[in-house]
């Protein structure tokens, strides 16, 4: 942003403190400041638009700073051996908590299928073995055998529950890591929920959270569909998934946003931590040369194998 | 008590007090705040004290830091379940012990002949029972496999699509009766002779709702899973055995009704031994429960038939 001074001044707002009167300049995708000179929490609301609906529910924060704090020092401790050794001693760093904006996305799902249904039965083969002596003799034995069968079908049912990111600085799978929020505890969206915390406006178009939602609710019906297949076995599902009577409705989910700052070379990992449930979720930098001398030692014990057995024969 | 307040615009089932979502559907309940017309910048405060209210961890809600006072908001509220009426007793305590001795002479030549006359009464009790009784329509998907169209497998499988609807069907909520005792005397009781207070008996049991209305409404769409596997099975799926029925139900116009439900327990003894029944409170026709069974007659039955088999085998041996 630091290139593009001009665009600084479109992406922000200027509002003035109602307790104070001093005049603050606001990122505009937020809904929320503290005032610096009075420290007096303001609330912003804007019109609704089409990428920008009002939000209908928030889930409150539950997990405060120093448990999330201590939640991703022990994610990060217990990361894989492959994780790279700087990262590993990294202190997590500028942490905020924020309300996400995400959308609750709910559809009737309406569903062609096909597979083929795998339906055992069991035979009696006979086979010719030879016995402790030598002899050759011919026994029988059951097999179980499996006979498929195409079913092509109809399937209706809810989608329900299906949680997608509406804000740009987080990515859909970045909020699926710390999935699932106890959607129970919603509370109506009301300005003083959020009043003293940080809170985004969505930053994604409409358009983008319907494609997310879309995606998630076809893998919920692919996950549906394999459970409802009779049969002992089935293979080769394939489905068409019709999406009708949809609702999404923007919720405020409560985020610990961390950035790790391991090496000078590289940009920080973004870390988040589900402010409900305190579950950590982010991508651990993979240490390359960890990843090599694994890979080199793993090649020199079967080559050292290898080379055993060829000097035996 | 928890009141239908309106009906959800998307699967028509009924939205009850507190509920922000449909518990069906997912539809969102219309809230009362308006949206912002203009850019608006508002610090929010306290009532009491006029400092300004910021959300608070500890008190999982909006307060103020001052003076310590929460901000009431509108959270989704989870009560326990509530009866919403009584059926009353229409079978008096003479009717209940007369039923019982019918009851005992009814059950068939393999009890003890003295059952009727030397089962003593130990305990009659009146009690109100908890049940939840729905009306919906549905639209249901099912697979599952079937003994017809089989080849070298016994079994083939089958899918389909039905259009089912609900009515009047009682689930019950009670911990004090079992499943097979509900399904017993559940046909006897008239839905439409509901009353405000309890009525007909007196120091009567009354049971109430353990249960928390989400887990109620999961109960509820478990039970009618359930029937509706067992409606497919009846009248859908091709053949006459089944296996790995699944359903796929989309429900509309949900309407779900808790009432308390009219019952006598009955205690009797006979040689010492207790045996317990339950009957209707509304028809005494209704009867379950359980009763002796007279070993000597059985035994004398078993020794009979092995006689009379061994008979026939020694006829068939001397021809």
């Amino acid at each position: 942003m630091t290139d593009a001074p001009s665009e600084q001044v479109a992406d922000q707002v200027e509002i003035s403190c109602q307790a104070c009167g001093s005049t603050l300049l606001l990122d505009s995708h937020l809904r929320t400041t503290v005032c610096p000179y009075c420290a007096s929490p303001s609330v912003i609301e804007r019109p609704p638009s089409p990428n920008r609906p009002a939000p209908s529910f928030v889930v409150g924060f539950v997990v405060d700073h120093d448990r999330a704090a201590a939640a991703v020092r022990d994610w990060i401790s217990s990361a894989s051996i492959f994780a790279r050794s700087d990262f590993k001693q990294a202190a997590p760093e500028v942490t905020r908590g924020v309300y996400l904006p995400a959308y609750l996305y709910g559809a009737v799902a309406n569903s062609s299928y096909s597979a083929r249904i795998g339906e055992d039965y069991t035979e009696t083969e006979t086979y010719t073995t030879t016995d402790s002596k030598g002899n050759t003799v011919t026994r029988t034995r059951t097999v179980t055998k499996t006979e498929y069968r195409s079913l092509n079908g109809e399937h209706s049912t809810y989608i329900v529950d299906v949680v997608v990111t509406a804000s740009a600085g987080v990515t859909n799978d970045a909020l699926e890591a710390v999935e699932p929020f106890d959607l129970r505890a919603l509370r109506r969206y009301e300005p003083s929920f959020i009043s003293g915390w940080l809170a985004e406006d969505p930053s994604r178009s409409k358009d983008d959270c319907f494609q997310l939602s879309h995606d998630e609710s076809v893998a919920k019906v692919e996950q549906l569909l394999h459970e409802f297949m009779p049969g002992d076995s089935h293979t080769s599902l394939q489905f068409q998934t019709n999406l009708s009577n949809e609702v999404i409705d923007l919720v405020l989910l409560p985020v610990w946003s961390f950035a790790v700052r391991y090496a000078e070379d590289r940009p920080p990992v973004q870390i988040l931590v589900n402010g409900q449930t305190g579950r950590v979720g982010g991508k651990v930098p993979i240490s390359t040369i960890k990843v090599t001398i694994a890979v080199l030692t793993g090649l020199i014990v079967v080559g050292g194998f290898a080379l055993a057995i060829a000097s035996q024969n | 008590m928890t009141t239908a307040i309106e009906i959800c615009e998307r699967c028509e089932s009924p939205l009850e007090t507190g509920d922000l979502r449909c518990s069906i559907c997912g539809q969102v309940s219309p809230a009362d705040r308006p949206h912002a017309e203009k850019l608006t910048v508002q610090i929010l405060r306290c009532r009491g004290c006029g400092a300004a209210t910021a959300y608070d961890i500890k008190h999982q809600a909006p307060s103020c830091t001052f003076c310590d006072s929460v901000v009431e908001v509108e959270t989704l509220e989870d009560p326990l379940e509530q009866s919403e009426g009584y059926l009353p007793f229409t079978i008096g305590q003479d009717e209940a012990r007369k039923a019982m001795r019918h009851w005992l002479s009814s059950l068939g030549w393999f009890r003890p002949s003295d059952l009727t006359t030397s089962a003593r009464l130990e305990q009659l009790k009146p009690l109100w029972w908890v049940g939840w009784v729905f009306d919906a329509e549905s639209f249901v998907s099912w697979a599952a496999d079937s003994n017809a169209g089989s080849r070298r497998s016994a079994w083939a499988p089958h899918s389909g699509q039905v259009e089912m609807t609900f009515d009047d069907i009682l689930v019950s909520a009670s911990r004090g009766l079992s499943d097979a005792e509900v399904s017993a005397i559940s046909p006897g009781c008239d839905l439409a002779t509901i009353r405000k207070e309890p009525e007909g008996a007196q120091n009567a049991t009354i049971e109430q709702f353990d249960l928390q209305r989400s887990q109620a409404r999961q109960q509820v769409i478990e039970a009618i899973q359930v029937i509706a596997a067992q409606r497919v099975e009846q009248s859908e799926i091709p053949g006459t055995s089944f296996r790995k029925t699944s359903v796929s139900v989309v429900l509309r116009k949900l309407i779900t009704r808790r009432f308390s439900l009219p019952a006598w327990i009955l205690a009797y003894r006979y040689k010492g031994r207790l045996y317990r029944m339950v009957i209707c409170g509304q028809n005494a026709s209704y009867v379950t429960g359980s009763a002796p069974y007279s070993i000597i007659k059985i035994i004398f039955v078993a020794v009979s038939v092995v006689a009379a088999m061994l008979a026939i085998f020694a006829a068939v041996a001397a021809s």
